[in-house]
């Protein structure tokens, strides 16, 4: 169990390569230098609805930066849909992120001045879309998070769960091939966790990787593929049948 | 073109989304602006009336008589000084006047002994005079080519001396020159640049020659210059009219010394500028400084348009187009209260508002200038956020 093992799954696995890790390591800092990630192999694949779990310090955000081409490996290489991302200039990374993947963060990063409409729009900013085409496509993402009435909320006027549905719809306005959400449901509590939860697990479609990073095991539950990571390595990364999201003695979910 | 609508639409929201300190950032531009505009506006308007008067009268005429030499009591222009002044290519119109002398006017039977005391000047006129001068007549007529052809005793009066024989509008009048009937068949208006012909009795040289027998040589010559040629002609005039001879020819520009009254204190009005730009500069100091404190307050947005795939010279561009609309409606603002302040000290000092609209996009574009300016290193600090630092993952 000590080596990456990459078991097929169940389920819709086994599409096109989506994202791949080739033996890339993340050396922070030069004098003392720490070894974040080790010599990380992994390849996910469209349909792959991927839980990377693992403790504090374990790698998990570095990972994610990684895979989230906001970051370069030192050594290895990241590649996002056949794009080499360490021979990208920045820019070119830059439309890479906002073509092929969203982002849902665990504090929401909504931006506070913007409506939860104008919030969804920034997504799609330098596009050039039409202001209308923007805001049709906008409203329809809102829509599929439940949130068409609240458009014209502000962040603050909007509850956690609330607010990170806007951040998922935020993420999924581009119909992007990867959606990474780091702790989605870290900051909420359990009945806005379930509905977040529902939420991705209508957005993993097989043309879709979704890779969730997380601590809480009830999450990486809901995957189809978990990868467990300790000390900048993964130590195991095995196909599982997905269950839903249950929350803990709360009874909401079915 | 949408890319650059979304850039501005970007900035505006940002701009709008912190109102209070957008206002405070914007008071640079607009006191610096205002001041600057006020400076200008106020110490020209001023001097406005006078300025509006040498609109009015124009700068572009010029009067040339000939030189007091030694040994001649009246000195005159050679008999063809018009035509050559004419042959300057500058010049638009000539004219010129032969004074009379030793002609008794009288208005009436009554005051011959004042009249004879001080005597009316008689000039002998061309038909040009008016247009040289500018000057229409108040009723009446113009000496014409008839009067000359006809050689009739016609007389035109200046606009104070019709003033002072009480004539009426229109009314039939004679005068006599040496004993002469003269009917007046007109009334010229008064001239500002040249008062001495207010006074004076204009004849046809035909009439100069037979009733009182002089030569008729022009004794003052008006030359209206073309629009911004008035130094040059002035300087060209005593060449063309003495052809090198020892006589000596005299120009005067009329307006010169109204021009001269009308100049705007220019110590006052740098000092004010100097101070509109230091407001501006300090302004723009202002500008640097909030937004600065703003690029680490928005980090997190930052951050977030990056991961969704902004590229860094456009969040760059977003903070320096933040910067620009600051200048841009500050700038506007200021001008619009610079005016306003001009206007209002004008309408209580009584004075006529000079404003140089042209000038507006120059103090707008200044300020404009000193925010991007101010906005290049917050935006390039912006532009440099690396979004891994700025979300806080994990």
């Amino acid at each position: 169990m000590s080596t990456p093992v990459h078991t097929p799954a169940s389920g819709p696995v086994g599409g096109e390569p989506l994202l791949e890790l080739v033996g890339a390591s993340r050396v922070f800092g030069q004098e003392a230098p720490v070894h974040a990630l080790r010599d990380v192999t992994l390849q996910v694949r469209a349909g792959d609805h991927l839980a990377i779990i693992g403790p504090s310090g374990s790698g998990k955000s570095t990972m994610l930066g990684l895979l989230g081409v906001l970051d370069r490996p030192t050594e290895g290489a990241v590649v996002v849909t056949g794009h080499d991302t360490a021979a990208l200039a920045d820019d070119e990374r830059s439309r890479l992120r906002g073509e092929v993947i969203g982002f849902v963060f665990q504090q929401f990063h909504l931006i506070p001045y913007l409506t939860a409409l104008g919030n969804v729009e920034t997504a799609l900013c330098y596009r050039g879309l039409a202001r209308a085409e923007r805001r049709e496509r906008a409203l329809a993402a809102l829509a599929e998070v439940g949130l068409a009435d609240r458009a014209d909320h502000r962040p603050v006027q909007l509850s956690g769960g609330e607010q990170q549905r806007v951040a998922i719809a935020r993420a999924i306005v581009t119909e992007p091939r990867l959606v990474l959400a780091d702790e989605p449901t870290g900051a909420l509590d359990t009945v806005n966790a379930v509905l977040v939860m529902d939420i991705f697990a209508r957005l993993a479609q097989a043309d879709r990787a979704l890779i969730l990073v997380t601590h809480d095991p009830r999450i990486a539950a809901t995957t189809n593929r978990v990868v467990s990571m300790r000390d900048g390595r993964i130590v195991s990364d095995v196909a599982q049948a997905p269950t839903p999201f249950v929350a803990e003695g709360s009874g909401v979910a079915p | 073109m949408s890319r650059f609508r979304d850039l501005l639409g970007i900035a505006i929201g940002g701009i709008l989304a912190r109102k209070a300190r957008t206002l405070l950032i914007m008071l640079g531009p607009v006191v610096g602006v205002a001041a600057m505009v006020g400076a200008v506006g106020l110490t020209e308007s001023a001097k406005g009336d006078l300025k509006a008067r040498l609109d009015e009268l124009g700068t572009t005429l010029i009067t040339a008589e000939a030189g007091t030499a030694f040994g001649r009591q009246n000195p005159t222009l050679p008999a063809d000084a018009v035509r050559r002044v004419r042959a300057i290519p500058a010049v638009e119109r000539a004219s010129a006047v032969a004074e009379v002398p030793g002609v008794v006017t009288l208005p009436s039977e009554g005051g011959a002994d004042y009249f004879e005391t001080f005597p009316v000047p008689v000039l002998a006129a061309d038909s040009r005079l008016p247009a040289v001068l500018e000057v229409p007549v108040r009723s009446g007529r113009w000496l014409d080519r008839a009067d000359r052809v006809n050689r009739t005793r016609a007389v035109v009066l200046g606009g104070g001396l019709a003033d002072e024989f009480g004539l009426i509008p229109g009314e039939v009048r004679t005068i006599r020159l040496n004993g002469i009937d003269y009917g007046v068949v007109g009334v010229l208006e008064r001239v500002p640049l040249e008062p001495n012909l207010d006074n004076a009795v204009f004849i046809t040289q035909w009439a100069a020659e037979n009733d009182f027998a002089t030569e008729g040589a022009p004794t003052k010559m008006y030359v209206r210059a073309a629009p911004g040629t008035t130094e040059q002609v002035d300087a060209a005039i005593p060449v063309a009219v003495s052809l090198g001879s020892s006589d000596s020819v005299t120009t005067r520009i009329p307006s010169a010394a109204l021009e001269a009254s009308a100049q705007a204190d220019r110590t006052l009005q740098q000092t004010a500028l100097f101070a509109g730009l230091l407001a501006l500069a300090v302004g723009g100091l202002g500008i640097a400084n909030v937004m600065s404190i703003s690029v680490l307050q928005r980090s997190a947005e930052i951050g977030i348009r990056r991961a969704l795939g902004t590229t860094r010279s456009l969040i760059g561009l977003q903070f320096l187009a933040e910067a620009l609309v600051v200048g841009l409606i500050g700038g506007i603002a200021g001008a619009v209260l610079g005016v306003g302040v001009v206007a209002l000290v004008s309408a209580v000092a009584g004075w006529v508002v000079v404003i140089d609209l042209a000038m507006m996009p120059v103090w707008i574009g200044l300020a404009v200038g000193v925010a991007v300016l101010a906005g290049l290193y917050p935006s390039a600090k912006a532009a440099r956020l690396e979004p891994l630092e700025t979300l806080r993952l994990g």
